[in-house]
């Protein structure tokens, strides 16, 4: 066969391979549904709001009705731990935390198994490659894909430039700079809070492991707490040092609603909170055009971020997982997370920050340039790793704040708060 | 006769108005025995965190001995419980006498003075953790003012509980002024009018006459607010979560975490149970001690 010949043929290949791509995503049938409803139990949260202001798009585009069931996160757990634990179908998708409760819902044979579906069952629009990996890894428990991101998020760095300016302190790159500026912060303006970062006993953990895992530390070693580790007791210190000769007065008492308004008031010089609270750190537009963002600074480990995000999960007991799996590549799909991302929801789609639509609202505004590139480095170099490795991860969360409270409040040393710790942590690790 | 053959006797009157009411009185049981004879099978049984259930008999119970969480939310709650009834009751008999005397008080300003237990305690707390805020609340902004040293409120593992309980009282101690209010008008003139012939003081009086005729009505209010305050949770849930630390932990909120953000079903359900067994106790002895001081 002439060159020209093998030219022409492999032309016609690719042609017919594009031709039947673009058939199938025009072939994909949206109305497959038509008429069914599926139940959706939501966290009422940035991420949820932001995806449910086009609730409207996909009734028009399935002919499906979509029931919503929204609450706060707390609440909204509590009520699927109900439904889950009666074996209920009354709930066909739910929100789901993979770094939370991932291991403990696969455990409980909660969560319904996607593989299939997000390979056979998607329109070619959806781009099933295009998801961050390291989100579907962490959402994979026993080889089995449990949920599709909906976003990325962890905890950043919010800094006034115009108070690091006037105190003459440089924007921190390392955890020690980070209470060199505290210090200098706190002698040059005392009417500003220097540092502010979770301290309510629940919350700690999704802040602090960011803390432990740049410094070098790790939760576990050999099947063991590790939190009295020489690494861990640095953490447990550091962390708690900051909050105590820098923090607000009742730090114990935040958590990111706390953080945030501390922040956007402009009461706070520093703060370390999640990249889902830009909107609404920016509200009202007073820290505008004064915050810079970065990740959190380095550790003698370097930049271990913690990144996390929220999954979409079909319920084992649905009894329509077709009709549900529908509404969760809809609200996955590349469209709609565009759209959600000039919401100010990170998109867990790399591409996505390559968009033109999406690069023009970012670029608006340098402090969202900041927040992408702070989000970049949490998707390159993010850990999910909040909290022990367990199936009572929400527990262990405890034994960690509880560590951390007793360090602000002076009630132990660093010693017995983690010996005290690591005793709860090790029963809890060794229960199936 | 016609109407004699017809004529419903006593026997058959009472089985029809048995057979009619049967459906709702059935009902009614078991929608409050289901919870009820449900809860105790849970306490029977334990669940792994996967929501696996095996029964496990009295270890629930026995595990709950062994429990220092189990009794540091005991006495939390029994603190919170006796300090904010004593500044309930003492604050409520006040306001009630304040309403009583004071005739001539606009019905609005009455209305605002019992106004608090309206408001919804999810409210209540959100107001007062504002008002609470070390950094930014107007209390210490107020205790600045007046040169008083500021206060860390509910972010301190000493200072949490009063501040929990002034809370509530602030919030109820209105609920026992009317019910106390209620009682004072119901007590008879005539006595009243014998003491003031007797030449009796108005600390005399209160003390041997409005006080012991009160003591039904206060016994009253005592249970009704037992039963809530040993079941402490909204304020605390909004506020502390149960810190800092533990320090506000009380039974009520120690087993919904137990049973709602840990996922053990079984145990939360002994320690309900043993809540509720409390709670009845309590109510049972505070029932007999309103029948020792009825008049």
């Amino acid at each position: 066969m002439s060159n020209n010949a093998l030219a022409t043929r492999v032309a016609i290949t690719v042609v017919a391979l594009g031709a039947i791509t673009t058939a199938n995503a025009a072939d994909f049938d949206w109305k497959k549904f038509q008429g069914k409803t599926v139940s959706f139990l939501a966290n009422n949260n940035p991420v949820s709001q932001a995806l449910l202001t086009y609730k409207a798009d996909f009734e028009k585009l399935t002919g499906m009705t979509l029931k919503v069931d929204g609450y706060q996160e707390q609440q909204m757990r509590q009520r699927l731990v109900t439904v889950m634990n009666a074996h209920s179908d009354e709930i066909d998708v739910f929100m789901t935390l993979p770094s939370r409760e991932g291991e403990q819902f696969a455990a409980a044979g909660w969560y319904g198994d996607l593989s299939a579906m997000s390979k056979n069952e998607a329109s070619t629009d959806y781009n099933f490659a295009g998801l961050s990996q390291a989100l579907l890894k962490a959402g994979t428990f026993g080889g089995k894909l449990t949920s599709m991101p909906m976003n990325i998020e962890g905890p950043i760095l919010y800094y006034r430039t115009d108070i690091f300016k006037k105190c003459g302190v440089d924007p921190p790159a390392t955890i020690k700079d980070v209470e060199a500026a505290a210090q200098k912060i706190k002698a040059c303006d005392s009417t500003i809070t220097p540092f502010v970062s979770r301290g309510l006993k629940p919350a700690v953990a999704y802040t602090f492991s960011n803390m432990l895992h740049n410094i070098g530390g790790s939760y576990m070693a050999n099947g063991k707490s590790n939190l009295c580790s020489p690494k861990g007791k640095e953490a447990l210190d550091t962390y708690s040092r900051l909050l105590r000769d820098y923090g607000p007065p009742g730090v114990v008492n935040y958590s990111f609603n706390q953080i945030s308004a501390l922040y956007r008031t402009g009461r706070a010089a520093m703060s370390f909170e999640s990249s889902n609270e830009l909107r609404t750190v920016m509200e009202g537009g007073e820290r505008l055009k004064d915050t810079g963002l970065a990740p959190f600074p380095a550790g003698e480990a370097g930049q271990v971020p913690t990144a996390i995000g929220w999954g979409m999960a079909v319920s084992a007991y649905s009894k329509q997982p077709d009709a549900a799996w529908y509404f969760v590549q809809w609200a996955t799909s590349p469209d709609i997370q565009k759209r959600m991302a000039v919401q100010g929801i990170a998109p867990p789609r790399p591409a996505v920050a390559n968009d033109p639509e999406y690069r023009k609202w970012i670029d608006e505004q340098p402090v969202r340039q900041q927040w992408q590139a702070a989000l970049d480095v949490l998707a390159t170099k993010g850990s999910s790793e909040v909290g022990y490795p367990i199936v009572a991860n929400p527990e262990s969360r405890d034994f960690i704040g509880q560590a951390v409270q007793d360090l602000i409040l002076k009630q132990k040393t660093v010693d017995q708060a983690c010996a005290d710790a690591d005793k709860g942590l090790d029963a809890l690790i060794a229960q199936k | 006769m016609a109407y004699a053959a017809n004529a419903v006797t006593p026997d058959r009157q009472r089985a029809e108005l048995a057979a009619l009411s049967a459906p709702a009185v059935l009902f009614t049981l078991a929608m409050i025995a289901f919870p009820v004879v449900y809860t105790v099978w849970l306490g029977f049984h334990a669940f792994s965190s996967t929501g696996r259930q095996s029964f496990v008999g009295l270890a629930n119970y026995s595990k709950l001995i062994a429990d220092h969480e189990f009794w540091h939310g005991l006495w939390v709650t029994l603190a919170l419980y006796l300090l904010s009834l004593a500044l309930q009751l003492v604050l409520g008999v006040w306001l009630a006498l304040l309403l009583f005397h004071a005739k001539r008080l606009p019905g609005i300003v009455r209305s605002l003075f019992i106004s608090p237990f309206m408001m919804p305690p999810v409210v209540a707390g959100l107001m007062w953790l504002v008002i609470l805020d070390p950094s930014i609340g107007a209390a210490n902004y107020i205790l600045a003012r007046v040169g008083l040293p500021p206060s860390d409120w509910l972010a301190s593992p000493t200072w949490v509980i009063p501040t929990v309980a002034m809370i509530d009282t602030w919030q109820w101690a209105p609920y026992v002024a009317l019910i106390v209010l209620g009682g004072l008008q119901s007590l008879p003139p005539s006595v009243y009018e014998a003491a003031q012939i007797d030449g009796a003081s108005a600390f005399t009086t209160f003390r041997r006459i409005t006080l012991p005729l009160l003591l039904p009505t206060i016994v009253t209010a005592t249970i009704l607010r037992s039963v809530d305050l040993l079941r402490f949770f909204d304020i605390i849930y909004i506020t502390t979560q149960g810190g800092p630390g533990n320090a506000s932990n009380t039974l009520n909120i120690y087993g919904f975490r137990v049973g709602f953000e840990f996922f053990n079903i079984g145990y939360a359900s002994a320690l309900m149970l043993t809540l509720t067994a409390i709670v009845f106790g309590v109510v049972l002895a505070f029932n007999r001690l309103r029948g020792a001081v009825a008049w």
